[in-house]
């Protein structure tokens, strides 16, 4: 049954994609590539920094910034990073929560849940190599001048 | 609250199964795959996130930036001989070929540069003594992996395609030397720039420095395809290495035919003529002129000459020293043979046999040393 209110959210929604820059949660998209570096204690650093040679086989990090530029609490908010076609999902980054990842862009949940059905009509548990999107919800509204962001490791195929 | 028509629930708990395929049109698209060497240099990866969320009960959506990286050159390749073992040669032959392989594994058209090396390869092959001469390199322009002379003309390789293969051929003279035994020969592939089909292409090198990334830059990710020291990894070069091995040598063989009359039944031994009744020798003296290299079974045949008859169980055979030739009493240390083949002279073993059918004297030498003559002789009687 659609009521007015549903009405005037698909309205809304609709101008919101129309005018995504101007609302309050602001999304930033980044590819960072690791870079090694020796450090004084003998240790091995991991600096992430922008990409200059990257070549088939070599790690990529996608990192998803979002901040509340708003007044208002922002609440269930879903970060959607579908995954370019030349790049193969691994796992999250280090330090990021885990995403809810997908194989047909539409059904999300943990890798170990997912199930692939092939042409022939068997199917088998799903890959890495078959995530097509990933996925992370706030648990809490993310209230005013907030921000966080969340990161996934991919391998250029 | 969700918006209605977008389905955003999940299945929390439940496997969820999906088909992935052309049919649903959102799946992972693997149509376009790359091959093993990967998503093609100069492609353009771009990223965008999207994002919903709900401010005081009003969904709203938001979109990120699209940030985007260039993917660059990864340079490899892979250079191997094309056919089981050595190419087998005789002394002075002309053209002869050694064939090899080339495949870009490079996410990216290349053209190759092929040039030759005979440096000796260590432990590689064992008694390479000498090089080959007029050296040609060609591509073999019509897949059939052989070597067609003014139809393979191409002496770069143009405009190979990622994960793709060519064929190359080392056409060379093998130098008149009996001396000669193997030749080893090594065909070093650079990898080149790709793009011009009408122009051979520059070889590549490493892009060095701060990247601007909008540009496509080198990588060289190449091994050591010889570890034997001419080679090094990283250097956007690859080489194999063949034999020319000399297997067949041809020899100078000659056979010279000499006769003595032995006795006649009027003169006996004394100064004796070929009339009827007279016992005639014939001497067949083989020679191997070619110092070096011996000759493997040379055989002699002789039919009795017409109106004569053969004297049974006459065959002798034995080696000669130099300038000997045949004497009255047959050949010095030469053994007598039996007309059934029976018999072998020991050592050497020279055998031979009379067939009465076809009135062939037969004689089989093993080995004939370079150099050197054996000499075999019969007797027949003037009818």
């Amino acid at each position: 049954m659609i009521t007015r209110p549903m009405i005037a959210a698909v309205l809304v929604a609709t101008a919101a994609v129309a005018s995504a820059a101007a609302g309050p949660l602001q999304v930033t998209s980044s590819i960072l590539v690791e870079a090694r570096a020796a450090a004084a204690d003998g240790t091995t650093r991991i600096a992430l920094v922008k990409p200059s040679k990257v070549t088939p086989g070599d790690k990529v990090i996608f990192v998803v910034s979002y901040r509340n530029t708003g007044t208002q609490p922002l609440g269930n908010v879903v970060l959607d990073n579908p995954l370019p076609r030349q790049v193969a999902y691994r796992s999250a980054n280090p330090g990021s929560p885990a995403p809810d990842v997908s194989v047909d862009g539409k059904t999300f949940g943990s890798l170990e849940t997912l199930r692939v059905r092939s042409l022939d009509g068997s199917t088998r548990a799903a890959s890495p190599n078959d995530v097509t999107s990933v996925r992370w919800r706030l648990a809490s509204p993310l209230a005013a001048g907030s921000q966080g962001q969340f990161a996934f490791q991919a391998v250029l195929k | 609250m969700h918006a209605k028509g977008v389905i955003r629930t999940l299945m929390a708990g439940t496997a969820a199964v999906v088909a992935i395929g052309i049919a649903t049109g959102t799946a992972s698209a693997q149509a376009q795959a790359p091959g093993p060497a990967g998503t093609a240099a100069g492609t353009t990866v771009t990223n965008t996130a999207q994002a919903s969320y709900s401010v005081n009960g009003v969904q709203q959506s938001a979109t990120s930036n699209a940030v985007n990286f260039v993917v660059d050159r990864k340079v490899n390749l892979t250079v191997t001989a094309n056919q089981p073992a050595n190419t087998p040669v005789s002394i002075g032959q002309t053209a002869a070929v050694t064939t090899f392989k080339v495949t870009n594994n490079t996410n990216g058209t290349q053209d190759f540069l092929l040039s030759p090396t005979q440096l000796p390869i260590q432990n590689l092959f064992a008694g390479d003594n000498f090089d080959v001469e007029n050296i040609k390199i060609f591509v073999d322009s019509n897949g059939n992996g052989t070597y067609d002379a003014g139809v393979d003309t191409a002496t770069y390789i143009n405009e190979l395609g990622a994960d793709q293969s060519a064929i190359v051929f080392i056409v060379a003279d093998i130098p008149n030397n009996q001396a000669n035994v193997l030749a080893g020969v090594t065909l070093i592939v650079q990898v080149a720039a790709g793009g011009d089909a009408a122009a051979q292409g520059l070889p590549l090198a490493v892009s060095v420095g701060a990247n601007n990334d909008t540009v496509v830059d080198v990588v060289f990710a190449d091994n050591d395809s010889d570890g034997l020291g001419l080679d090094v990894a990283l250097n956007g070069q690859g080489r194999a290495s063949l034999g020319y091995e000399i297997t067949t040598r041809n020899v100078a063989l000659t056979v010279a035919k000499s006769q003595l009359v032995l006795t006649d039944p009027i003169n006996l031994a004394i100064a004796p003529k070929a009339i009827p009744g007279a016992v005639v020798q014939y001497c067949l003296i083989v020679n191997n002129g070619t110092v070096g290299t011996p000759a493997s079974n040379v055989t002699l045949s002789d039919v009795i000459p017409a109106n004569t008859t053969y004297v049974a169980n006459s065959i002798s055979i034995g080696a000669l020293a130099l300038g000997q030739t045949c004497l009255l009493t047959g050949i010095v240390g030469g053994v007598p043979l039996a007309d059934d083949g029976t018999i072998t002279v020991p050592v050497l073993n020279f055998t031979g046999s009379y067939n009465a059918n076809t009135k062939t004297v037969n004689a089989t030498i093993p080995t004939l040393l370079g150099g050197t003559s054996v000499a075999a002789t019969f007797r027949v009687t003037i009818n």
